[in-house]
């Protein structure tokens, strides 16, 4: 069934159809749509040579990104590792100063030890 | 009428360059093949696809906007919107009403930008450069402007079903509006255009 039989309402004027018609007319002739067709894919050329430029930025971009990424990531281990082994080269330090400081003290005798354990002095 | 107009252009199953045009043979292709090989990136198969739908895709456009030059860019955005888009279409699909659905959209766009644009700016009357020696008549000048004053959506609907002969349920995809809403939409806009033309004949 067509939409012109569904319902009463819907009743075709042929006058006001004509007009319609007259008034979205569509351009004539072969050279307009081919125009047209040519202005459309200049159109989507220059669209895709603009992605394509963009495009290689966006992998230069990436690309530098990562590198400088891996680079700051080196860094930090870097200072990381010149930290950790600083700190465990004071502590072999300290470890050593103290037991050479107490190396260097006199030799106390058995009563002054006991003395000084019971008084609390060392 | 070109050879992709006519649907002889050749699809090759092998990629072909972007810029080769398509050789006319005795062999028709169809859209579905045009569509696959758009989608493997070539150039030509995708112009064909224009030569084929620009005509419809301007009258889809033609009806929402205001005149001959947006309707133009509203074609032009569209192909372009549609050419992005290629990757995500389904081939079984059919590609007219797809890309009517993108052009509308484009065209909705226009009409949009255009609005807040003449917010500030005297109305303009934009000559297309394609009317017809009837131009000057005052039914179509009354005509124009009653079609005018009509909601855009009432005016799409009777240009794309009276003037292009698109069926209720292609106009509600286009538009993307129910079906019965199209019919309603058609309705009303023939009964206030009809008015207008009867009041016309009786002050004759």
């Amino acid at each position: 069934m067509s939409d012109e039989h569904r319902g009463p309402e819907l009743v075709r004027d042929d006058a006001l159809t004509a007009t319609l018609r007259a008034i979205y007319e569509k351009p004539t002739g072969e050279a307009y749509w081919a125009a047209l067709e040519g202005r459309i894919m200049a159109r989507i050329d220059e669209s895709e040579a603009w992605w394509s430029v963009s495009d290689r930025w966006l992998r230069a971009g990436l690309a530098a990104a990562a590198a400088a990424l891996l680079l700051a990531g080196a860094m930090y281990f870097r200072a990381q590792a010149h930290i950790n082994r600083t700190l465990a080269a004071e502590a072999i330090v300290e470890v050593e100063g103290l037991e050479s400081a107490l190396a260097q003290r006199e030799p106390i005798s058995q009563d002054e030890a006991t003395l000084r354990k019971l008084t609390g002095h060392q | 009428m070109t050879s992709a107009a006519r649907g002889d252009a050749v699809i090759g199953a092998s990629p072909a360059p972007r810029n080769a045009r398509w050789r006319v043979t005795e062999r028709p292709a169809n859209e579905r093949e045009l569509v696959l090989a758009a989608q493997r990136g070539q150039r030509a198969a995708f112009s064909a696809l224009v030569r084929m739908h620009e005509r419809r895709a301007y009258a889809v456009a033609r009806s929402i906007v205001a005149n001959h030059e947006d309707a133009e860019d509203a074609v032009q955005d569209g192909f372009l919107h549609a050419y992005r888009a290629l990757d995500r279409f389904l081939p079984d699909q059919a590609f007219g009403a797809w890309l009517h659905r993108i052009v509308a959209n484009a065209a909705l766009d226009i009409t949009r930008r255009r609005k807040v644009r003449d917010a500030d700016e005297l109305p303009e009357t934009v000559a297309s450069p394609f009317r017809d020696p009837a131009e000057g008549s005052e039914l179509r000048s009354r005509l124009t402007a009653a079609l005018d004053a009509l909601p855009p959506r009432q005016r799409s609907v009777i240009v794309l079903h009276d003037v292009e002969g698109f069926k209720h349920s292609e106009i509600g995809k286009i538009l993307g509006i129910p079906e019965g809403t199209a019919r309603s939409d058609l309705h009303y806009a023939r009964t206030h255009l009809r008015s207008l033309l009867g009041d016309m004949r009786s002050e004759q």
